[in-house]
């Protein structure tokens, strides 16, 4: 299994330790990542659209001379392409123009033909989770997990959970039990993080990540996991501001999807980047140590 | 077949309490929610108080939670949120309610609408025939203009969940109506107004408002739209400005964002010495975390990120 691997920026800026554990991880499952490296930023909804649809068309048009699909390990990158692509391969017009105006410059065009799937996409529905499950060494016996999808991954719904594809909408219960947790429950699964506000209306922001993490410490959660890393930038990096926004103590350790996947196939938390968190993740690696001896 | 509908009953006279209460009924699976409930209330309980005029998802009268999910009774059948045989009734939460599903338009929503002058005021004398407007844009606000006013987008909208105030995508997709008409002639103050505080920037575009419309009007993307606008007149606070103005400059520069400066450009950059403090304690966690992104003036160009430039250079010179 090969893709074309887009890592979107924050993997590699503000969440360092997501990237490399996702390498890893997809080395160990030996699903082949060629990196797109010559590619735009997808714009992450900050760009007005008659630029960034460009830049993401150009993304595609390589990704589709490489004859792959193309796989990302952020929520909001997928959603921005999803969204894209949509757009470009429904109005051969604007497709057309785009080409034209913008690709054929360089020697490019895009015909509208490539896929983007995010990882825990071709986890569930290319590599199949009974295959994963084969794999797993170390599962998580006795950590619950309480999965936090964020917006992108699940709205808008016709695009991001089109008709036959309705597991996406369970995908991250259906992997925690796969690698052997157990999963917490939380009614803000599927809200706003807090994230794309916090320049607007901190208040807000912090609010809504204290909702939620303090949802998942009250229903007795020993971590999130997030596919977004945008997600996890408000809800592990904004943590404390929304513990004393909401005067509790929250603590609640958040994990990239990734990483959680790379301890069931037995990486240690030191290899999966687990101490490169700002809310200390000691408890969960205790945890799984305890089930573990 | 028989359903129990469960009813919740909201008495304003009963100290906040509202009780649920179950009705039983024989109906088809198929029959609309709506029906089940005026059957209810003709044949077993003339104080059940809702709403519903047209019976074709025309009028938005009666928005109501339906087995736990926001729909409008007209449209939605017993079978599509029964479980078992239960099906439970609630009214929306946005809005305060009056009694049982209904609420009270008054409270907040009229107030919100009037807040965004939802009227188009042209520029004086008027012209001698008609105004022409181009086709596409005709088809675009037809497409707004079917609202129905149910407010089931301001039902699933993640920021009210959090701040009542904000002004919702009901009144801000009514702003759009306005805003794209190129009729009026107080766009840019209109802008301006709808980039304050509860306004366009307070939206965290989950696409919430999106999925829950029943018309498929897409109001994320209307405020999406606003905001592209009102970012080219150079509307909204010197947060919002910052923010989005460093994330282009750097793409523009190096093809992808520089985190770094993109939290010093937030809190307003440099010169609001005073914020960049409030930011030391998060940047030197990050620090002993490994987690800092390299400071900017060490942020590498991406290869081909001339060719990105290109693009900006481009769009920027068709207009």
């Amino acid at each position: 299994m090969a893709y074309a691997f887009y890592p979107g920026c924050v993997s590699k800026g503000g969440c360092p330790e997501l990237y490399p554990a996702a390498v890893k991880v997809c080395a160990k499952l030996n699903i082949e990542l060629a990196e797109l490296t010559d590619v735009g930023c997808s714009g992450a909804g900050c760009l007005p659209q008659e630029v960034s649809d460009p830049i993401n068309a150009r993304t595609l048009a390589k990704v589709e001379q490489m004859g792959m699909t193309m796989m990302t390990i952020c929520s909001t990158c997928q959603g921005v392409f999803t969204q894209a692509n949509h757009r470009l391969k429904t109005n051969p017009e604007y497709l057309e123009q785009i080409n034209r105006d913008h690709l054929a410059a360089e020697g490019l065009q895009y015909n509208g033909t490539v896929d983007v799937k995010h990882f825990v996409w071709v986890l569930d529905e290319e590599y199949g989770l009974d295959n994963l499950k084969e794999l797993i060494v170390q599962p998580l016996t006795g950590l619950q997990i309480a999965p936090f999808y964020g917006c992108y991954l699940r709205r808008p719904p016709e695009l991001m959970v089109p008709k036959g594809w309705e597991r996406r909408k369970t995908v991250l219960e259906t992997t925690i039990e796969t690698l052997g947790g157990e999963v917490t429950k939380i009614s803000g699964k599927g809200k706003c993080c807090g994230f794309p506000i916090f320049s607007a209306n901190e208040e807000n922001a912090l609010e809504m990540c204290g909702t939620h993490t303090l949802e998942a410490r009250e229903k007795g959660a020993d971590c999130m996991v997030t596919p977004c890393p945008l997600c996890h930038l408000e809800l592990d990096g904004k943590q404390s501001d929304a513990a004393r926004h909401k005067q509790a103590k929250i603590d609640m350790p958040v994990l990239h999807l990734p990483q959680l996947v790379g301890l069931a196939l037995g990486f240690s938390p030191k290899e999966m980047n687990l101490h490169r968190h700002i809310v200390s993740t000691d408890d969960v690696v205790k945890k799984l140590e305890s089930v573990r001896t | 077949m028989e359903f129990n509908v469960k009813v919740r009953r909201h008495d304003p006279s009963a100290n906040g309490k509202s009780p649920t209460q179950t009705y039983t009924i024989d109906i088809e699976e198929d029959a609309t929610v709506l029906d089940a409930l005026m059957r209810i209330r003709e044949e077993q309980d003339g104080t059940l108080a809702f709403r519903g005029s047209c019976r074709s998802g025309f009028c938005g009268d009666c928005s109501m939670r339906l087995g736990g999910k926001n729909k409008i009774a007209c449209r939605t059948t017993m079978a599509q949120v029964v479980k078992g045989d239960e099906v439970t009734v609630d009214p929306i939460r946005m809005i305060k309610v009056a009694k049982d599903m209904m609420f009270d338009v008054e409270d907040m929503v009229y107030a919100k609408y009037e807040a965004v002058e939802p009227w188009v005021e042209p520029a004086q004398p008027l012209p001698e025939r008609e105004h022409k407007v181009s086709n596409e844009v005709v088809k675009d606000l037809r497409k707004v203009m079917s609202c129905t006013m149910c407010w089931l987008c301001d039902e699933g909208c993640t920021t009210m969940l959090v701040d009542r105030k904000f002004l919702g995508p009901a009144a801000l997709t009514k702003a759009y109506r306005v805003v794209a008409d190129p009729r009026d002639s107080r766009t840019n103050e209109r802008l301006h107004n709808l980039s304050d505080a509860k306004g366009v920037w307070d939206c965290c575009h989950c696409f919430e408002a999106t999925e829950h419309c029943p018309k498929g009007i897409d109001p994320t993307e209307r405020i999406f739209a606003i905001r592209d606008k009102a970012m080219k007149i150079g509307a909204g606070n010197y947060r919002v400005k910052g923010h989005y103005k460093s994330f282009m400059a750097s793409v523009k520069k190096a093809g992808w964002v520089d985190e770094t400066r993109l939290a010093i450009d937030t809190e307003g950059g440099f010169t609001h010495f005073l914020a960049q403090i409030k930011q030391i304690p998060l940047g030197l966690k990050a620090l002993k975390r490994g987690k800092m992104p390299r400071p900017y003036f060490l942020h590498p160009k991406r290869p081909g990120a001339d060719k990105i430039r290109n693009i900006f250079r481009k769009v920027e010179a068709q207009k």
